[in-house]
């Protein structure tokens, strides 16, 4: 009975195979991208998730914007100038910019823009990089920013004044911006539809329409690209790649431009007595973990920055602590440890890189007597123990810049810094911080970044990991993908060729 | 005459049985919610600081824990999220900063319709399946298709399904309201993954009731009297069956919702569970509270029609919980 029941199953899948259809067609005006996490507010100013200021990108835009290849161009202005003193900046408004509602773009929408940023009227929406602004105001068709002392990087700040109407609806369900994308439809947790904007001021975007399927679960991603439903995914593991078939799909290979590291409390012990974070960093060894956990993909990191910052860049800190598990326990015998260290290290769950660096320098670390247990935290829970009450050891995560400067990435370290999680405390890194800050000149200001980082790498802050590989599968003969030194998905560039 | 009087009495101690559970369900769901409410009050997570991320300064999450109310006092919170429940309005989600009753309907209608799929085809399957296998040995196929978790029979049936024979695409749901031809293929795939294991349990659970009551001597006096076996199992055995059968089914389509939440995810099916457990991650409270009450509310009615439908079935039960309830 149950082999008859078995040959009817096998019979009817067999029927069903010869009238499956063949493999559907590309459309050539459409391009369907996967993203793992779902986006939360789509009002430019209150969008908090990296991945939903990474799509947003093409639909918002600053005064200025930031290019490919990290130089800070005009946006909705088409002219910025500077006062001598570096304290006034005059932003001419480009002529021909429209919201996606049809309306020109005035100064008045600009001047409200920035206002809704910095004035604190709208808690959620306040940016801290805009506090140095005095004042801004419309002159005719252009807007004058006054600040409070001149800020080399004031135009890396604004760009995230994105501009909006000023009298606006409901941004969250009804977006409008002056990028080369407009805003279609929203299914929460479901899909996002954008649209190629045809009044778009600038080069028009090569694809018409634009889809993202929200498919948080691994599987789900690549089984989407495998069925067809899906052109293009960012942010893969080399495991999902490996599953794709290599006729249809090309793997592009950038960094996600974030410092992975082990940070550690510089308050708890035992990481208040620098020669065990000493102990820890030569206990590490990043090249290893990259291959174990990473499958090599990954560029090595020494300090907090990583190579797609160019001139804040400082090679040599990548190797100061070369692997030494000996070294380490010798360290750690002198630190008062000579049986070795129990450590626990938190880590944020639903982030599987992290997971899997962590896993990895726990195997490594047992090598220089070093004891390490994982503790699984879920968001929520990480941002508030962790992140917030700085009740931790040491913890793996991404920290990462949002507007290009170094600043963002560097000043987090002083002592006095509010998001100063891992607690780092040390004289001479405030003084040096408190110079960059005040430098008006680049040259000089970049030279004293590059001492920050010096002294993060030589005091062992924390045991730095690696830029973490962004590898992105894009159906075949769609081209145009562009990386950027931001955390940004330029949809526009992106074309169908034969 | 007298009979139908009986049986007038009869039947109204089984409506008030069933009306007395109907009562309880509101209760249920007030308590769920504030266990839901205070669960949440212990586990640490601030959904200012979740909805304001790394880059926040510490006054900008107070100002947003005063504007969400979450600076009130833990009974001032329930009481007015009780409220607004009461009159309708189910509060506005943190993370998406709109009203949760527009983010909840067309997800509590797919997940609504996966898991009745899913009942269906458990029932339209298992039940025969169950009746006639009372002749067979328990099979390896038995064991086997229970243990197959819906995360893998997901992986499969995309494969299988999607990528094969292109009856579906997994990664690409189509909108329920505009394309509910091909959704409703969709979640037929999802509810497979769904019922499979299911199945396999009800069968099982259903050939041993059936082999118990045809060794009972009811049975046995029946046959040596001369009946046929079909005609016994068929008379008399089924009706016994049925009732622990359509307990377990009861069950079953009650866990039906919760199971969901993983075939959600790996076909990409846009449903309440899934929704749930990212909110849980966001804390989006108004979300997750909403979500949770849908679900109390779904595992109580669920029990009250095993119980009307075991009563139709089984006489006896109507006057036992007649007894009981006097």
């Amino acid at each position: 009975m149950e082999k008859k029941v078995f040959v009817v199953l096998l019979l009817a899948l067999l029927l069903l195979a010869s009238c499956a259809k063949k493999s559907s067609q590309v459309p050539s005006d459409e391009v369907r991208i996967g993203v793992s996490q779902d986006f939360d507010s789509l009002d430019p100013h209150h969008m908090t998730a990296a991945g939903t200021k990474e799509i947003m990108f093409n639909v918002y835009e600053g005064l200025v914007k930031p290019d490919s290849s990290g130089n800070i161009v005009p946006a909705v202005a088409s002219q910025v100038s500077r006062s001598e003193d570096g304290k006034t900046y005059t932003f001419t408004i480009r002529d021909n910019v429209k919201f996606h509602n049809g309306r020109a773009v005035t100064a008045q929408d600009v001047v409200y823009s920035i206002n809704r940023r910095t004035d604190g009227k709208d808690s959620a929406a306040k940016l801290a990089a805009l506090n140095v602004i005095q004042g801004v105001s419309a002159q005719g068709n252009s807007v004058v920013i006054e600040l409070k002392e001149a800020s080399n990087e004031f135009l890396a700040a604004i760009m995230n004044a994105y501009i909006i109407p000023g009298d606006h609806g409901d941004l969250e369900t009804n977006p409008v911006g002056t990028g080369p994308y407009r805003f279609v439809s929203r299914s929460v947790q479901d899909s996002l539809v954008l649209e190629r904007f045809e009044d778009y001021w600038g080069t028009k975007a090569g694809i018409k329409k634009v889809t993202f399927r929200i498919l948080e679960n691994a599987e789900a991603l690549v089984l989407g690209l495998q069925s067809g439903a899906l052109d293009l995914v960012a942010h893969l593991s080399s495991d999902q790649t490996v599953q794709l078939d290599s006729k249809a799909f090309t793997i592009e290979e950038g960094s996600m431009n974030l410092v992975q590291a082990l940070y550690l409390n510089n308050k708890a012990k035992p990481f208040d007595n620098v020669l065990v974070r000493k102990a820890l960093c030569y206990a590490t060894d990043k090249r290893k973990i990259i291959e174990l956990a990473f499958d090599g993909y990954g560029i090595p990191l020494g300090t907090s920055m990583f190579p797609s910052f160019g001139k804040y860049y400082v090679d040599e800190l990548t190797d100061y602590y070369s692997y030494d598990p000996q070294k380490a326990k010798d360290l750690l015998a002198q630190a008062g440890y000579p049986d070795g260290i129990d450590i626990t290290i938190t880590v944020p769950g639903n982030y599987t890189p992290h997971v899997n660096a962590a896993t990895a320098m726990t195997e490594l670390f047992r090598q220089a007597g070093i004891r390490a247990t994982i503790r699984l935290m879920d968001w929520g829970t990480w941002l508030e123990e962790v992140y917030s009450n700085r009740n931790f050891q040491c913890t793996v995560t991404g920290v990462t810049s949002d507007n290009m400067t170094a600043r963002k990435l560097l000043e987090r370290f002083g002592s006095k810094t509010g998001n100063n999680f891992t607690n780092y405390s040390n004289e001479d890194y405030d003084r040096i911080l408190a110079q960059a800050l005040a430098e008006p000149d680049d040259a000089k200001q970049t030279a004293l970044y590059r001492e920050l980082e010096k002294n993060l790498t030589e005091n062992a802050a924390n045991v730095y990991i690696q830029d973490m590989a962004d590898l992105v599968a894009v159906r075949n003969g769609l081209k145009g993908l562009t990386f950027y030194p931001l955390y940004v998905l330029d949809v526009s560039a992106l074309r169908w060729e034969q | 005459m007298s009979l139908l009087c009986v049986g007038n009495s009869e039947d109204k101690t089984a409506l008030k049985a069933v009306l007395k559970k109907l009562l309880v369900l509101p209760v249920t769901m007030i308590l769920v919610s504030f266990l839901t409410f205070a669960a949440f009050e212990a586990v640490s997570g601030d959904p200012a600081r979740t909805m304001l991320g790394t880059e926040a300064t510490e006054e900008q999450v107070q100002s947003l824990r005063q504007e969400l109310g979450l600076d009130r006092p833990f009974a001032q919170r329930y009481f007015r999220w009780l409220g607004g429940f009461f009159s309708g309005d189910l509060g506005i989600s943190y993370s998406y900063r709109q009203p949760v009753r527009d983010l909840i309907g067309s997800k509590l209608l797919i997940t609504l319709l996966l898991s009745l799929i899913s009942f269906t085809l458990i029932t339209v399957v298992s039940l025969p399946l169950g009746v006639i296998s009372y002749r067979w040995k328990t099979t390896v196929f038995n064991q086997l298709f229970m243990a197959f978790p819906p995360f893998f029979t997901g992986i499969l049936i995309s494969w299988v399904f999607g990528i094969i024979f292109r009856l579906f695409t997994p990664g690409a749901f189509p909108d329920i309201y505009t394309d509910t031809g091909r959704a409703l293929v969709h979640l037929f795939f999802g509810s497979i993954c769904l019922a499979v294991p299911r199945i396999a349990m009800t069968v099982r659970m259903l050939r041993s009731t059936v082999v118990s009551e045809m060794n009972k001597a009811y049975v046995r006096t029946a046959i040596s009297r001369g009946n046929d076996r079909q005609g016994v199992l068929k008379r008399h055995v089924l009706k016994n069956s049925l009732v622990s059968a359509v307990s377990f089914l009861g069950q079953t389509l009650a866990e039906l919702v919760g199971a969901g939440i993983v075939v959600e995810q790996v076909l990409g099916i846009p449903g309440l569970g899934r929704f749930l457990v990212t909110s849980i991650l966001h804390r989006d409270y108004p979300v997750i509270q909403a979500i949770v009450v849908i679900l109390a509310l779904w595992v109580g009615l669920a029990g009250v029609l095993a119980d009307l439908i075991n009563q139709a079935i089984d006489p006896r039960l109507r006057i036992r919980q007649g007894v009981v309830s006097a």
